[in-house]
């Protein structure tokens, strides 16, 4: 591995989060002692400080450290130096994030906040362009209430049966899934070579890769070490994104005919309860995260990149026009309940050809590999060194 | 006779804060009335200087030299020498006059810079004038605070047959010091050096000490300040009390003992230690039952001398000083405020200045290091008969070197850590003793050698600050990151202590009010010139020695508590002060230049 000394590389970091705050730090080591995450083996956030400033690129490349770090704060918090190494393990996660995407988007947008913003305002014309050409409204639009007064949301397209406009989109959520999963595998696979493959300083025992399995599973579904920091609650909210932004998915994208049914069901049906859960769950998260980015009190809310503020407004927006649709489907409000899908799906779509493969919501599927991944060094590296004695940084 | 040559003035100002409270208009306004004197302007009216404005107004005047006055003159020196030329006038006729040099920042400084102006526009020199117009009148030195530093600099002076006036706030001289059982790095027995010393300044002619006194306003000026002290009653009386004891032993009355640390208790009536000086009892009328609830009395039956005086009152002096040396040193850091290391929570979370006590032979536990026991109370104490720690760990840098608490080193931390290491390990040849710090420093001479030394003994040395103590089972569990060996260490031990940094004393902010000197900001001291006058202050006659100035070490502090007595008695030889005093009146310098130079208008 190449691991030359490269003193300009802050400046390259820099442009992915905070300034130079972390060159403040002068290695007392109180922020893996504090950090309630960190452990033998997978020491963090003070030796990633130290491979930063000595520039170490292609170290920084296969460091799977910053994944295990949830940003409880703590550090920050109890830095002598204010170097706040917890904001730096954010940034380095923005970093790793382009460094694991092989297309290059991933960079473009965390480092343009232009580039993003073009690349959403495609999609989202797009999305308005194709509904209004091709699924235009039909002229007896409202007729199409049923006995209970709801919107027949399958029926408002022109010319086509609500059967076939539940596969159309169908059809578009599985071909936007398709793609996204297709660019997020192959950007693990990266990570992994970048991670496992290319470090020649150890040798992962085959057994380990099915012995380890189970946690990446384990983890993905309770982000069980989360629950670790001290502060539960935000445990609790990240949860609840988590899960409601899940439910959603699966609503949306796997169990669509289910989902957005012919009529308006009772509301005690599992799909509204189900729906519910999950915009509750996400505009919970987002009010308590919006109130402290704002206020700045908590550390880790104090430096918000663009993107978190992009992350933040798209979700909002598709949360909030997802209400709206419902209200105006209930109060049978035929010609606003198309016009509101549109604006629904042309706020969705792009937030999810953004953040899924680049942005924020590929954490989701990072984190859960970076600790499998970890685990599987740490097997290779408890084979090679009986006395936990690692190579110093 | 001098003839006032007609003067151009200019004022050169910066930008950084450093004048922000002198107030400019009033000194221009001053220095514009002067006869002769004309005003050309100050570099916040004329950003960027023009140079044809200046050429115009030197052509038209009949100025045939420019005075440049402010901070940092030198800087614009350039500049002018050109336009002095340009304007067809002598380039070499230019005068400067740095504010800086006096330590003129504030409002009470204007008339130092007035005076300054003056004399420049007089061509006199300031120095001289200002020290013929505040006369050393007064021989005497107040020296306040009685620690090593407060001792040195008295006995130094008192030496050379000046009168001294030690003023200590509690019963006895000593300080921090007394407290200790060895120092580093020589481990010579602190009492040793400092009780022959602390004998020395109670029976020397030359000295008269107060103790349990404190300053309560300063008047006058350089050469005679006029001091309003506080005697506190002590309640017994210092010439009879023949320091038996007896009283002591019977008070009911018990109170934390100051001088313990807060390990052990004392009596109401009581000696700080047994080597105090004056080694008289006294009474702390805040835990004395006679003086809260009105009943008692007892130590005033039993006393054998009848030296009790229960119903003494504070009392007020005033004495009348030349110089003033201030020696009142620090205070330890309060371990408390870092929550994470849970002192005051876990009974065996220990201050350094706790154990000091611990492994001193005269402190509570006679020298036995024993961890804290509850006793049937349910009061945790040391007591002779506890446990000993099977497991020490020492953690450096509490509340210093932390932009939580204190930003700065507290320098001598480092170094105690390893000789308590030492101690410890002296006592208890089979615990296992731990450092845990961020650096050493250890910087002094003989002090490298030393920590070579400790290590070579076997303590562990851990490069890493803990972050953390839980307490688990009566354990005290502790987590640090192992930099040097690449690891976390969660390790359990029975005794944690913690090398508090030093701070300045609760009172030094009003007390420099008082005296009319500086703090930095963090609250010690300011010295006239770290690099070249390390001892002086920027009020004339008074002096700073020890810690009160920063963070140092004894032989640190002797050195300069000797620097200190030094000026004093450079001051009360030379009979003028070695620094310039800022609060000079402008119209006794006025009164001075002219007399010696009787000057007329007509001759301008
Ligand atoms: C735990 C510990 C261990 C140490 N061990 C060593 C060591 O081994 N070797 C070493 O070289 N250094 C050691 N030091 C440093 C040493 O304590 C200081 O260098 C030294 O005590 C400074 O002396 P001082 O006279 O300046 O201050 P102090 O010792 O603090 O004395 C100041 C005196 O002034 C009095 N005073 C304060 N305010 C007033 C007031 N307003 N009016 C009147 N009187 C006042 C106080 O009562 C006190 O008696 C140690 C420090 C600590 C905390
Ligand atoms: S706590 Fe701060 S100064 Fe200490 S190692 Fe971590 S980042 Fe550096
Ligand atoms: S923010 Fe929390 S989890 Fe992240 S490194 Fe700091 S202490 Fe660890
Ligand atoms: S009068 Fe006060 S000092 Fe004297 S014995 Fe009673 S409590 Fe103690
Ligand atoms: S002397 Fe040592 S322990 Fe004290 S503050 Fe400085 S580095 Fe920390």
């Amino acid at each position: 591995m190449n691991n030359r000394v490269n003193p300009g590389f802050k400046k390259e970091l820099q442009k992915f989060g905070m300034s130079e705050q972390w060159n403040e730090c002068f290695h007392c080591g109180n922020c893996t002692a504090i950090c309630p995450l960190s452990e033998n083996e997978v020491l963090f956030p003070r030796k990633g400080i130290r491979v930063i400033q000595m520039g170490l690129k292609d170290k920084l490349a296969s460091y799977v450290e910053p994944w295990m770090c949830y940003y409880c704060g703590e550090c920050s918090e109890t830095c002598p130096r204010d170097a706040n190494p917890g904001e730096l393990m954010m940034t380095l996660r923005r970093y790793l994030t382009s460094v694991y995407d092989w297309t290059g988007m991933s960079r473009k947008f965390y480092t343009s906040k232009w580039w993003e913003l073009s690349y959403i305002l495609f999609f989202a014309l797009l999305v308005i362009v194709l509904f209004l050409i091709y699924l235009p409204l039909r002229p007896d639009a409202y007729l199409m209430v049923n006995e209970s007064g709801g919107v027949m949301l399958n029926h408002l397209v022109a010319g086509i049966s609500g059967d076939q406009f539940i596969r159309i989109i169908e059809f578009g959520d599985w071909a936007m899934a398709i793609i996204v999963a297709f660019i997020l595998v192959s950007n693990i696979l990266n990570m992994f070579y970048k991670i496992i493959l290319s470090n020649k300083s150890f040798k992962v025992p085959f057994y380990a890769y099915f012995t380890e399995f189970w946690r990446l599973i384990y983890n993905f579904v309770t982000q069980s070490k989360f629950s670790k920091c001290d502060d539960k609650n935000y445990w609790v909210g990240h949860m609840l994104l988590m899960t409601g932004y899940t439910t959603m998915f699966i609503l949306v994208v796997v169990a669509l005919p289910a989902f957005q049914t012919e009529k308006v069901v009772d509301w005690y049906n599992w799909q509204r309860l189900l729906g519910y859960y999950a915009t509750f769950g996400i505009l919970f998260f987002l009010t308590v995260v919006t109130i402290g980015r704002i206020r700045k009190k908590d550390i880790k809310l104090q430096y918000s990149h663009s993107t978190d503020w992009l992350f933040i407004i798209m979700l909002g927006l598709t949360t909030i026009t997802g209400i709206v649709l419902h209200i105006f489907r209930l109060a049978g409000l035929p010609a606003a309940t198309y016009y509101m899908y549109i604006l629904h799906l042309a706020i969705l779509v792009p937030m999810i050809m953004v953040e899924v493969p680049f942005s924020k919501w590929s954490h989701l599927a990072y984190r859960p590999f970076a600790i499998y991944f970890s685990r599987l060094k740490q097997v290779a590296l408890s084979k090679q060194y009986s006395t936990g004695l690692a190579p110093a940084i | 006779m001098n003839k006032i040559p007609s003067v151009g003035i200019y004022f050169h100002y910066e930008n950084n804060g450093y004048s922000n409270g002198l107030n400019k208009q009033k000194i221009e306004k001053y220095s514009d009335q002067i006869p002769g004197v004309r005003y050309i302007g100050n570099s916040h009216d004329l950003p960027p200087i023009d140079k044809n404005i200046f050429i115009e107004k030197l052509k038209g005047s009949r100025v045939s030299k420019l005075l440049i006055a402010g901070y940092d003159p030198g800087m614009v020196k350039p500049f002018f020498t050109r336009i002095m030329s340009e304007s067809g006038l002598d380039p070499t006729n230019i005068t400067l006059c740095n504010f800086r040099d006096y330590g003129i920042m504030g409002r009470a400084d204007e008339q130092m810079a007035e005076s300054l102006i003056y004399c420049a526009v007089m061509t006199v020199n300031p120095d001289e004038i200002i020290n013929k117009v505040v006369k050393q009148k007064n021989q005497d030195t107040l020296v306040i605070g009685g620690g090593i530093a407060g001792i040195q600099a008295s006995l130094e002076i008192a030496n050379s047959n000046h009168k001294v006036s030690l003023l200590e706030r509690t019963g006895t001289i000593g300080g921090h010091m007394a407290m200790f059982d060895k120092t580093f790095p020589t481990l010579d027995c602190a009492a040793c050096i400092l009780t022959p010393k602390m004998v020395d300044v109670g029976l020397h002619p030359n000295i008269d000490l107060m103790t349990y006194s404190e300053v309560k306003e300063v008047t006058g000026g350089p050469g005679n300040y006029k001091v309003k002290i506080l005697k506190k009653a002590r309640r017994v009386d210092l010439k009879t009390c023949i320091g038996c004891g007896i009283c002591s032993e019977k008070c009911p009355a018990k109170a934390s003992s100051e001088f313990d640390a807060g390990t052990t208790l004392r009596k109401a009536i009581y000696i700080p230690f047994p080597q105090a000086v004056p080694n008289k009892y006294l009474i702390d009328e805040k835990s004395c039952i006679y003086v809260t609830k009105g009943k008692c009395g007892v130590c005033a039956k039993v006393c054998p001398a009848n030296a009790v005086r229960l119903d003494e009152q504070d009392q007020e002096i005033e004495i009348t000083v030349g110089n003033i040396v201030v020696a009142t040193g620090f205070k330890t850091f309060d371990a408390g405020k870092v929550a994470n290391f849970g002192y005051g929570t876990f009974p065996n979370v220990l201050t350094s200045l706790e154990l000091e006590r611990l492994v001193n032979a005269a402190g509570p536990t006679g020298g036995n290091i024993t961890q804290r026991t509850k006793d049937k109370k349910g009061n945790w104490i040391f007591t002779e008969e506890g446990a000993e720690p099977e497991s020490v760990a020492i953690i450096h840098c509490v509340g210093s070197r932390d932009v939580n608490n204190h930003q700065y080193c507290s320098r001598v931390c480092c170094m105690y850590s390893l000789k308590l290491a030492h101690l410890v390990s002296e006592k208890l040849p089979d615990a296992r003793i731990t450092e845990y710090y961020i650096d050493i420093r250890a910087f002094g001479k003989g002090y490298e050698e030393f920590y070579e030394r400790i290590k070579q003994e076997g303590i562990e040395m851990i490069r890493g600050r803990t972050a953390k103590i839980e307490e688990r089972n009566g354990k005290l569990h502790l987590r640090s990151e192992d930099i040097i060996n690449n690891k976390l260490i969660e390790s359990e031990v029975d005794m944690v202590i913690l090398a508090v940094g030093l701070e300045p004393r609760e009172d030094a902010q009003s007390l420099a009010k008082m005296l009319g000197i500086d703090t930095n900001k963090d609250g010690w001291f300011e010295e006239a010139n770290y690099l070249t006058d390390p001892t002086s202050t920027h009020s004339g006659g008074i002096t700073i020695a020890g810690v009160c100035q920063g963070p140092k070490d004894i032989p640190d502090t002797v050195a300069q508590a000797s620097a200190a007595a030094c000026s004093v008695i450079q001051n009360l030889i030379t009979k003028k002060n070695k620094t310039l005093d800022k609060t000079v009146l402008i119209s006794l310098v006025e009164e001075y230049v002219n007399k010696l130079s009787e000057i007329t208008e007509d001759q301008i």
